[in-house]
């Protein structure tokens, strides 16, 4: 560590830890416990990164599996129980374990670099909410080895098909995984959101106003803020449908008077913000890339930001197009429609702004940019799909079909995971300090592209012509045959590409061939692009004084009062702390309990259900040990003194 | 090539796919895209309406975008390095793009609104305007027929609450009525959808839901050749009557499972579109379009199948039978002592004329397979589930008065013929895993469902007359379900 002349020795008052069974790591700390007691941001971003790809290959071979079989009528490649398992699987997989923590990857990481901080607010939080989303796939993938296997439910789980008296396989174990892996990853999200809006609040560097932000870190703020409001609705539902299987509580028993519609209200008015939460972050990343690819600012900056927090504000106001054909009467179902075709609106301005960046820029077709191209013309279709969903009349014939499983992978893999792969090629350069194979990237992008739209364009028409959602199989004499064939040769074509992208990714962290990438190598626009590749354990030497939007382009073209400032340096130096070990702690506590509560029911010798709580306990017992540790074990840390330049 | 010309070519050629699919009239089975009925037209009108809106906007928004990659590329390393105007916003234009996106969705909101009150409502016959706009007669409406649709873990219940009769998995109904359908559950949440009439609605448990169509006769009654020219069918091509077994002949004629589909217009394909469980793919069923007369007859056919009254009596000494008149009286020759026929009248019988075959008054009413196949259906204890009377929900099964004029097994899902029952009988789990049809597997290995099921022979372990043994037994029980199959088959 390069250190300035040392004028000041760092206090050693606040440095020592008071725990002794769990002494914070200090400043030397390297290998395996440095990654398991981690608190810095860019390290636990790293690991959201490499967890959430490693789901996405999973539940790539789950997708696989499924094409495989639709091949042709009456496969046998799964069986119709193993094909519903999949599809559940490979929604939940793909939902809540891919793209949501491949977002908090990208928050993690770049948000506290795009606003000029050392960290976020939590720290020790944001390691918590890294283990509780690992403890959360951890959960839900042991299903498979347990009573009942996976979950054969639907990621929407709708309610009677969840209770225990339709159960297809005696003590069906698998919707109570689905339950508390759910629960776990609303507890791990919801931490960091709050970490972040606290972060995006507070701890933005002098001058960087609200309005200066870059996109992206204004949509880590709606989507923070969209999940600590939309969350409560699932964790709700999810509890009472926990009550109902293991306790025998009535909510959802329409036998005993309970609603299987509440179960759909609750679970959409968390999951259709949810769709938002998955879109936006990618929405944010296109916003950062265009404009640097363009050599253009952002067209109608304040238009997006706004654009943004309206379709996030009645993404809360639409849930119930997802329920169009279950009889909620014509107001409803024309309130909810029109309200639907509403928020394309805010949707058409962000890419009207899209295309008003490009608009008298010069344009270059790096694999960020293709990728985010991508993004604008699938999405494009995705939404106009959706506008025709939001018609009633026409979403009595779309819905459950396959047309809707074209729209919303448009959404989520031509919209969100194109998006993101846009991210990786245009930020691992900043984490790894490599250039990646442009041409690789190029072919990669080919992949995908290709690849993606023989998968789902086909099943637009699939869909038409009759094949419902979520059936293992289909009769001959439909037509259905020559189309999921393209459909699942596309399949395997996304999957090779999404693999060379994955391997090219892990490669450049790997590779010491690649050439370096240098502070700014696209010549970017935003705070991060000011540090070095990769960014030093301390983030920014000085904090900067922010002086206009785009501040690394200013600094370079701008005119000289636009140029930022530093902090002046202080005998303080950068003040880092100690790694813990208490969230690491904590998660194992939350997973043991979640374990217990999981497998607390046993038969005795005569057949009497036998409820033994204690696993559990001692889980909870160790989360709140975790928790008290984290209180009283001291702030300590170490100062770092770089010089001016070392950042 | 260069590589940024991939996306356009791919993005035309999947446009010029999506407008020839759009447009095209594959008949297929189950094609929303193939309208026959009112409803589901209007669906499709509003459909093709936001296509067209669609690919209008897609057009402009993508032709945008490629003017501007194309003009404002950077086209050499030099022009990459340049510094374009750092223009950021230009707030008429941003105005003006909103409010043309509000108008386009204007356009599309009427019809949805429209459509969404015809989906809901049936039209009042007193209303004389929208009568005259949906081009609809009086007697279409006030003559609507209701059926109660009921949803079970994997076949469907219809209830035809006017006429007091029951039927599961084939829809009849009359082509030029009104049809209101009234949807409820009984276990989880399933949805009837049968695309070439009126889209879907979900069956909830503990909920009434309602929807409703009327079929187009024009429709059903054109078709088109080869070579795509339309030409007209008569109505016994188009929809053959089902209450005399034409139009499973019909259909068994025209349309072969293991070929490609060729349309009897009048039947038409639905399915269960909401995730119910294992078997939930296998959860179809058909609606078959009827004459008003042929449905006139097919209730009245089904009211007599199911009306307890008209039920033969046993044979009663100290009665007169007039000719034709059909008793239950023993017959010995059957199975044992105990076993019992139907008997019909040859001529007019007196008191005291016990029916025997001897006496030349009598005849047969049924084969000897059918006779032994109804023992069997009781000995089976298939009536446990399946009703041959009016029991409608309360039965675990389908119901299966006059099964032998149904088209399709096992919920729509094969041909219901003797090779496919029988495969059927034998352990249904093999076709439809899933389904709650008991096997008695693993429980009762004696019990008379486990008596259709060939026993396994082991060729490596089993002695020779191990082997003979197994095979006399499989024979044996082959003819059982032969005989079962024939008193189902024949129940017409």
């Amino acid at each position: 560590m390069a250190t300035e002349s040392v004028k000041y020795v760092a206090p050693e008052t606040d440095t020592k830890t008071s725990s002794k069974v769990f002494p914070r790591p200090g400043q030397n700390t390297t290998g395996i416990v440095n990654w398991l007691t981690t608190i810095d941001h860019k390290k636990i971003g790293l690991m959201y990164g490499l967890a959430s790809l490693s789901f996405l290959l999973i539940g790539g071979l789950e997708a696989l599996l499924i094409r495989t079989q639709l091949w042709s009528h009456n496969m046998e490649v799964l069986s119709n129980r193993q094909y519903n398992q999949m599809f559940t699987m490979h929604g939940t997989t793909m939902v809540f374990l891919v793209i949501m923590p491949m977002s908090a990857a990208f928050f993690n990481y770049l948000m506290p670099l795009q606003i000029g901080a050392r960290d976020v607010a939590f720290p020790r939080m944001n390691t918590l909410s890294l283990w509780c989303f690992i403890a959360g796939g951890i959960i839900l993938n042991l299903s498979w080895f347990f009573t009942g296997g996976a979950p054969a439910i639907g990621w929407f789980g709708y309610a009677p098909l969840t209770d225990n008296r339709f159960a297809e396989v005696l003590m069906d174990m698998g919707p109570d995984f689905w339950i508390f892996s759910l629960q776990v990853l609303g507890i791990a999200s919801l931490l960091a959101s709050f970490n972040f809006i606290t972060t995006i609040i507070n701890m933005r560097a002098p001058g960087m106003t609200m309005m200066r932000m870059p996109l992206f870190t204004w949509m880590t703020l709606f989507v923070s803020f969209l999940l600590i409001l939309a969350l409560p609705a699932i964790a709700i539902a999810l509890a009472e449908l926990m009550f109902d299987r293991s306790y025998g509580t009535n909510f959802f028993d329409f036998l005993e008077g309970g609603k299987p519609h509440l179960w759909q209200h609750l679970f959409w008015i968390f999951g259709h913000p949810e769709v938002y939460i998955l879109i936006l972050p990618a929405m944010g990343i296109v916003s950062e890339i265009i404009p640097v690819f363009s050599r253009k600012p952002l067209f109608g900056y304040g238009l997006i930001v706004f654009s943004g927090a309206i379709i996030g504000f009645m993404g809360f106001a639409v849930w119930s197009h997802h329920m169009f054909t279950t009889g909620m009467g014509i107001v409803a179902t024309s309130a909810f429609s029109i309200l639907t075709m509403l928020i394309a609106i805010p949707t058409g301005v962000k890419i009207f702004n899209w295309i008003g960046t490009m608009w008298g820029g010069r344009i270059r077709f790096d694999p960020p940019m293709l990728f985010a191209l991508g993004f604008i013309t699938m999405f494009m279709i995705g939404g106009f799909t959706g506008i025709m969903h939001s018609s009633v009349p026409i979403d009595a014939q779309h819905q459950d079909t396959y047309f809707v499983v074209a729209h919303f992978h448009y959404v989520l893999i031509g919209g969100a995971l194109f998006g993101l792969f846009a991210g990786f090629y245009f930020w691992l350069p900043k984490i790894t300090g490599k250039m990646m194979n442009k041409s690789l990237g190029k072919f990669v992008f080919t992949l995908m592209f290709i690849g993606f739209n023989l998968t789902f364009f086909p099943m637009h028409y699939l869909g038409m012509i009759g094949q419902p959602r979520r059936t293992h199989t289909y009769n001959l004499g439909h037509g259905f045959e020559t189309w999921n064939q393209i459909a699942t040769i596309g399949s395997f074509i996304l999957g090779i590409g999404v693999f060379i992208g994955f391997l090219q990714f892990v490669h450049s962290f790997c590779s010491k061939k690649l050439k370096p990438a240098g502070k700014n190598p696209w010549d970017a626009r935003t705070l991060e692009w000011t540090l070095s590749s990769p960014v030093k354990e301390h983030n920014f030497a000085r904090t900067p004084i922010i002086k206009a939007r785009d501040q690394a382009w200013e600094n370079n073209y701008g005119p000289p009062e636009n140029h930022s400032e530093k902090v002046p340096l202080d005998d303080h130096g950068v003040h880092m702390p100690d790694r813990s070990w208490t969230p690491l702690l904590s998660g194992i506590g939350l997973l043991t309990m979640v374990l217990g509560l999981l497998f607390h029911l046993s038969l005795d010798q005569s057949g009497e259900v036998v409820r033994d709580y204690t696993v559990a306990i001692v889980g909870g017992v160790i989360f709140i040990l975790g928790v008290i540790l984290w209180a009283v074990e001291g702030g300590g840390g170490y100062h770092l003194f770089p010089k001016e330049e070392d950042e | 090539m260069h590589p940024r010309h991939i996306p356009r070519i791919v993005l035309s050629f999947f446009l010029f796919i999506f407008l020839f699919g759009g447009c095209s009239r594959v008949d297929h089975k189950q094609s929303a895209l193939d309208p026959k009925g009112l409803v589901a037209q209007s669906q499709y009108d509003i459909f093709i309406l936001s296509v067209w809106i669609t690919i209008f906007l897609f057009c402009a928004v993508g032709g945008c975008l490629l003017y501007v990659l194309l003009k404002y590329r950077a086209k050499n390393q030099e022009e990459a390095m340049e510094i374009p105007s750092q223009s950021h916003g230009n707030s008429k234009i941003e105005s003006f793009l909103i409010l043309a996106s509000t108008v386009i969705l204007v356009i599309l909101a009427v019809p949805t609104l429209q459509g969404i009150v015809l989906m809901n409502k049936v039209p009042d016959p007193d209303d004389e305007a929208t009568l005259t706009r949906l081009n609809l007669d009086r007697e279409q409406i006030e003559g609507a027929i209701t059926v109660n649709v009921t949803g079970k873990r994997y076949f469907w219940v219809f209830e035809y609450p006017q006429f007091g009769i029951v039927t599961a998995n084939e829809l009849v109904f009359p082509v030029s009525k009104a049809i209101r359908i009234n949807l409820t559950s009984e276990d989880v949440i399933h949805s009837f959808w049968l695309p070439k009439l009126a889209g879907k609605m979900d069956l909830m448990p503990g909920h009434e839901n309602f929807m409703w169509f009327i079929a187009d006769q024009e429709k059903i009654l054109s078709r088109t050749d080869r070579d795509g020219n339309p030409y007209k069918t008569d109505v016994p091509t188009a929809m053959p009557a089902v209450f005399d077994g034409s139009m499973r002949d019909a259909v068994f004629a025209k349309q072969d499972f293991n070929a490609t589909f060729e349309p009897v217009g009048g039947v038409f394909y639905g399915q269960c579109a909401e995730f119910c469980g294992n078997s939930h793919a296998y959860m179809s069923f058909r609606g078959l379009a009827q004459t008003d007369e042929d449905f006139g007859l097919w209730v009245e056919r089904l009211q007599t199948a199911q009306n307890p009254n008209l039920k033969p009596s046993k044979w009663n000494s100290s009665s007169e039978y007039p000719k034709g008149s059909i008793v239950i009286a023993k017959d010995e020759s059957l199975i044992d002592e105990n076993s019992e026929r139907e008997y019909r009248a040859v001529t007019d019988v007196k008191k005291g004329n016990e029916p025997s075959f001897s006496s030349g008054a009598w005849e047969k009413l049924h084969s000897d397979d059918y006779e032994i196949g109804k023992t069997i259906f009781e000995s089976a204890q298939c009536g446990q589930c399946h009703a041959l009377d009016r029991t409608g929900i309360g039965s675990k099964g389908p119901n299966l008065t006059l099964f032998g004029l149904r088209t399709s097994l096992a919920a729509g899902w094969m041909r219901n013929d003797r090779p496919n029952l029988i495969k059927w009988l034998q352990n249904s789990q093999d076709i439809k895993f899933g389904n709650l049809m008991w096997n008695g597997e693993g429980v009762d290995d004696k019990h008379g469902v486990r008596s259709f099921q060939p026993i396994p022979i082991d060729e490596v372990n089993d002695s020779p007359l191990k082997k003979e043994e197994k095979r006399l037994l499989n024979e044996e029980k082959k003819v059982r379900v032969n005989q079962l199959v024939t008193y189902l088959l024949e129940q017409s």
